[in-house]
């Protein structure tokens, strides 16, 4: 099933895949030839000791050519098999990568970012393996194989049968080998595996180990492990041992012992070509090469077959973002955000239980400013969570301009809603870069004028290549603040309707507080606005404050008619005005 | 080769693997003679007709039984080498984990896990691959390809094993070549793989960004131009890669002719048979294996020669505290007394903790208070000899805790970290860490102290609940109980909280602290807290500023006076009201 999967990626290369089989196939008949000019040479011109110097040039030069051509060709067809090789797993690479791209925030929440990572580029490099490795050496083998064949038949058929006779032998061992290895591979990965965790474990752990002096246990336990471990190694040393290459050679040696008397039978019974028997051992000793390295790359198969699922599972995925296309869609020009008894979970339960946002209502007219606040699990982000379609809405209604929210094509609502993630998240590349990113709309002038709105231009001139200045490493040059108002300038570029500003101003440092609290504030006039706040007196002049308190709003209205009410605003209020003093 | 030398320690240690194992390997390669010798006798009967049935079976047999010896040596060799390698992993593994177990958390702080789960993984595996294959390589390639030569120019022909030979330097030379070739390209191969992955890593975790400015497809772009850079790396690679094979066949080919052409001409010189010739030319085939072994034995020494060297350095790290001569081996009671105590982080100038004087006696309870970073865990850690102070001195039970034995200090205190480690093993295993005998009721005991009890009465499989991947996942709150009911098993004369009550809410904190004060009647008790009220009861309160003590007393006293104590303490209680709701 994985590897019918994994072949339908070849479709697209037939082209170059016969074209390498080809050049396979004329090499390895030019591989095979060699010994049956040796024959010639021996039977018609050694035994009977004539030297025709024409024929000798012709057969030696003959020999000499086709090799050359059989090596040329092989050069290619390797080439050309590890190109195709290399290009179907950019191809699937591509296919995961992009499939990515359209999951929900659902699967990012619930992956771990390792796992996804790992999913795109370890494990599709470990089915390179597979490709690159195990099935162009079949590929390749198996065609020697029959090229083999093909010669022996055509030397000797009564003996070409009896040594076809060896590949149900190898069918049989391998066949017999993978039964008992894959038990036996598994024991030793549980093994490795159990050795692993445990060691992870007390590394992470030791400080406890010591600290209640379970050092001598865990030594003996993981002594346990270690021997259980090596036991099962041994265990397939002496598998391999028994089944692997010495079994290769035993089987070589009967079928030598099979030519020999095949041979000296004959010879008893009347004049032989010796240079039939010649090649045939030749031909026998070639035989078994492959033969060794198809048994090699038996477990290499099986590891490439257990991360082409992985990748797989991953492809086939289907919790995905719905996409609205762009015809049809209602446009967001006066950016009026309306929330009606919107309840959200998580985990899409929807008994409540789970909820983290409970019938939230309020609107926010255009041009007008909405502040959020409340303490860490109270649902705010959520609200922004939500506006920006990451999940979405199955209980209530949001609507824009009086329409739907899932109405909107992502076109846009992304060009019109503009966000400010607490976390300013910076791109390798450099500043243009990050204000720009790929949007149509921005160039270099609009990245200046975001850059001077957001009074940002002012430390990025001072950096030593200004607006080009490489960031590398998520921009670990620049304080937080700095890349704060390279994320507000981002923003702004796309000139938005609408602004989402989900704790913008969690991560400030001192030196660029006073720019971004004025850039906060030019950016905010004239948009509606979300404001997510973390610190209450960067939204005192929003006009209207909702206090959230797990899921729900306990308490609305401008900031002095909070004040007003001494809740619980007044309390968040006086307790940051103390820790301020 | 050096490698062979660092690791003949271990070859002395398994002197009768190894030296059966090789004395086998070396007769196999001479038994390994044989079958072409017998095919030159068939081929030269089958010329000379002189052939009989009885000559053809007893050459038969006795390839058959050389084919059985051979496998069945095979096997012992086998055995032997590889079994002694992975003894040998076995025994480094071992020696690091045993070593990790004295190493101090120092240690623990400068190295990363995942670089040393590397070491014990990876790098022993690549030392076991040295003292097994590399070994097997090293000498089988050396008896095998001197024997095969031997044979050939001894047995049958020096002039033609000499003339077949000429090409050889050129393999040696062109697959040296190649190496160098593609080590380069292997590393930028290697680089741009390395590309590739942070820009998933980076795509991955900006992925709201992403979906927010609708980057999608750009992003696809930039993926898809960086994995074409990957496959022309990667290419770039193939090409040299793809160049051994037919060199190598190119030029035993050139062998193979040579053999032939020169061959025939000593056959009519009658100065060589059939058979030698055809034994000759098998010979040869057995030759390959040697030359491509020896290119392949020094990368395998190569990676070999860097594991080792990484985790010998590992063992050589020094134990950092040590027990002096002659100390008591009696645990200590709970008194406990720090004289003008300062320290210094090793390798740093900065002192954390300043002269700090305070004592408690048996029974009280010490509660440290301060900022992040004022040094309340570093005192803790000194207590425990995690590290040694600089300067001053710090006692329990009247005597310095450097007269003291590291077990019966250790022995003395029950420790709840900040972060809250618990193993995956069920929940009963996980709190009788300290006491693996404990039985159940001692355990629910404890958890009922650590108000748990109830909480793991609520899960499936109850006290035999699995923590962790394979079973349930606990809150930060539930991780902290069953830490502090795992340290409460063993009833220790100083039990530690540091900061472990700061994932449980307010009512659980009370039903704790009042379970300690029950049942800890005679026995002392030092808690930090960043929350005041978990400290609020203690005998003495100190509070920690930049390492040194800033305030003390009890609660009523700090509370009267206007100290960071008394306002933090305020400005808490109106922080716990927003939580609950302002109500």
């Amino acid at each position: 099933m994985v590897i019918r999967r994994l072949l339908n990626y070849l479709k697209p290369h037939y082209k170059a895949l016969s074209i390498a089989s080809l050049i396979l196939l004329i090499a390895t008949f030019a591989d095979v030839i060699g010994p049956i000019l040796v024959k010639i040479f021996l039977d018609r011109h050694l035994v009977p000791r004539s030297f025709d110097r024409r024929a000798l040039v012709l057969l030696g030069g003959g020999y000499l050519g086709l090799h050359i051509l059989s090596v040329g060709l092989h050069y290619y067809q390797l080439v050309s098999f590890n190109q195709i090789a290399l290009k179907v797993i950019q191809q699937l690479r591509v296919d995961v990568f992009s499939h990515v791209q359209g999951l929900g925030l659902v699967v990012f929440d619930k992956t771990p970012t390792g796992a996804l990572v790992s999913r795109i580029t370890n494990d599709t490099e470990a089915i390179k393996e597979l490709f690159v490795g195990v099935l162009v050496a079949l590929a390749q083998n198996f065609v020697f194989l029959i090229g083999i064949f093909i010669a022996m038949f055509s030397l000797d058929v009564r003996l070409a049968t009896f040594c076809l006779v060896l590949l149900p032998t190898f069918l049989c061992l391998i066949y017999g080998y993978r039964k008992v290895s894959t038990k036996v591979y598994r024991t030793v990965r549980k093994e490795l595996s159990r050795l692993n965790t445990k060691l992870n474990e007390s590394i992470q752990g030791m400080n406890i180990v010591q600290a209640m002096r379970q050092e001598e246990r865990f030594r003996e336990e993981f002594a346990t492990i270690n021997n259980a471990y090596y036991r099962a190694a041994i265990t397939n040393i002496r598998l391999e041992s028994l089944f692997v290459r010495p079994a290769v050679d035993l089987i070589y040696t009967f079928a030598l012992i099979l030519v020999l008397n095949f041979f000296g039978v004959q010879s008893l019974n009347g004049p032989i070509q010796i240079g039939v028997l010649y090649a045939f051992i030749n031909y026998l000793d070639r035989f078994f090469e492959p033969i060794n390295m198809m048994m090699q790359r038996l477990s290499q198969f099986q590891q490439s077959l257990v991360a082409a699922e992985r990748v797989f599972e991953l492809l086939d995925d289907d919790r995905l973002t719905k996409e609205v296309n762009a015809t049809g869609s209602p446009l967001i020009l006066d950016g009026q955000i309306e929330f009606k008894d919107v309840s959200f979970s998580y985990d899409g339960s929807v008994d409540g239980a789970a909820d983290v946002l409970k019938t939230i209502s309020f609107t926010a007219y255009p041009g007008q400013t909405v502040a959020l606040v409340g303490h860490t699990g109270s649902g705010k982000s959520t609200v922004a969570n939500l506006l920006m379609r990451f999940y979405p809405v199955t209980r209530g209604e949001i609507l824009i301009d009086g329409e739907a929210l899932a109405d909107f094509s992502d076109q846009e609502l992304r060009s019109k809603v503009g966000l400010v993630a607490q976390d300013p998240f910076l791109f390798v590349g450099d500043i243009s870069k990050n204000i720009a990113l790929s949007r149509a709309g921005v160039n270099e002038k609009t990245i200046r004028e975001a850059a001077e709105f957001v009074q940002a231009d002012e430390f990025i001139r001072k950096l030593p290549q200004g607006f080009q200045e490489p960031m590398g490493e998520r921009g670990a040059t620049l304080s937080s603040g700095q890349r704060q108002l390279i994320c507000f300038a981002r923003t702004m570029a796309g000139k938005p309707k609408i602004l989402v500003l989900d704790e913008a101003t969690a991560s400030v440092d001192t030196e660029t507080e006073e720019a971004i609290q004025s850039a906060l504030g030019k950016m905010r006039k004239g948009r509606t606005t979300i404001a997510i706040a973390h610190r209450l007196s960067t939204i005192q002049d929003a006009n209207l404050i909702l206090v959230l308190h797990s899921g729900r709003i306990v308490e609305r209205g401008t900031h002095t008619e909070l004040l007003l009410k001494e809740g619980l605003y007044h309390k968040m209020f006086m307790m940051q005005q103390g820790s301020l003093a | 080769m050096l490698l062979f030398k660092d690791l003949m320690w271990f070859f002395k240690l398994e002197k009768k693997s190894y030296g059966m194992g090789i004395l086998v390997l070396v007769v196999v390669a001479l038994i390994n003679l044989f079958p072409p010798y017998v095919v030159r006798v068939i081929v030269d009967g089958v010329d000379k007709e002189n052939l009989s049935q009885a000559i053809l079976l007893k050459w038969s047999l006795l390839l058959l039984g050389a084919g059985l010896l051979i496998y069945g040596l095979r096997y012992v060799w086998r055995l032997m080498i590889f079994g002694a390698s992975c003894r040998l992993g076995r025994l480094l593994r071992k020696q690091l984990f045993e070593h990790f177990t004295r190493l101090s958390p120092r240690f623990y702080q400068e190295h990363r896990t995942g670089d040393l789960m590397a070491h014990a993984t990876n790098d022993i595996h690549a030392i076991e691959m040295t003292a097994g294959v590399g070994v097997l390589t090293f000498v089988d390639s050396l008896t095998t390809g001197s024997l095969v030569i031997f044979s050939m120019a001894f047995f049958i022909s020096w002039k033609l094993t000499l003339i077949t030979l000429l090409p050889m330097p050129l393999m040696a030379w062109s697959t040296s070549y190649y190496g160098g070739l593609l080590h380069k390209r292997f590393h930028k191969a290697q680089a741009a793989f390395s590309d590739l992955n942070d820009k998933v890593l980076e795509n991955i975790s900006g992925v709201r960004v992403v979906k927010a400015f609708g980057e999608e497809e750009a992003e696809k772009e930039s993926f898809r131009t960086l994995s074409t850079d990957v496959v022309e790396k990667n290419m770039a690679v193939a090409k040299v890669d793809a160049l051994f094979d037919p060199t190598i066949q190119l030029i035993i080919g050139i062998s193979f002719f040579l053999t032939i052409a020169f061959g025939a001409k000593e056959v009519v010189n009658e100065s060589l048979t059939f058979g030698q010739l055809t034994q000759f030319t098998i010979y040869l085939g057995q030759f390959i294996w040697p030359m491509l072994a020896f290119g392949w034995l020094f990368n395998i020494l190569e990676r070999g020669r860097a594991s080792y060297d990484r985790v010998n350095m590992l063992l050589k790290i020094k134990y950092e505290v040590f027990e002096r001569e002659g100390v008591t081996d009696r645990i200590p009671s709970g008194e406990v007394t720090y004289q003008r105590a300062s320290f210094t982080y090793p390798g740093t100038t900065q002192p954390i903790l300043k002269e700090i004087d305070v004592g408690v006696n048996s029974g009280q309870t010490l509660g440290i208070v301060g900022k992040t970073g004022s040094g309340k865990t570093t005192l803790f850690r000194l207590l425990m000899r995690e590290f040694d102070l600089s300067e001053g001195d710090l006692r329990i039970g009247g005597l310095s805790i450097y007269d003291v034995t590291l077990g019966a200090l250790r022995s003395a205190i029950g420790y709840v970290p900040q972060e809250h480690f618990l193993f995956s093993t069920s929940i009963a295993e996980n709190i009788a860490f300290g006491k693996p005998e404990a039985t159940l009721e001692e355990i629910q005991a404890v958890a009922n102290v650590a108000a748990i009890h109830g909480d793991i009465l609520r899960f499936e499989e109850k006290y035999n609940t699995l923590v962790g991947d394979r079973g349930v996942t606990l809150s930060g709150g539930q991780k902290q109980r069953i830490s502090i009911a795992r340290a409460l098993l063993l009833d220790p004369e100083i039990l530690i909280l540091d900061d472990s009550l700061s994932a449980v809410d307010a009512k659980t904190e009370k039903a704790i602290l009042r379970g300690l004060k029950e049942k800890r009647t005679q026995k002392t008790t030092l808690i930090s807290s960043h929350r005041l009220s978990a400290i609020e009861h203690a005998d003495l309160i100190i509070v920690l500023h930049n390492g040194m003590i800033t305030e003390r007393g009890s609660h009523a006293e700090l509370m009267t006076s206007s100290g960071w104590y008394a306002s933090t303490y305020r400005g808490q209680q109106l922080e716990s009201l927003i939580e609950e709701g302002g109500v």
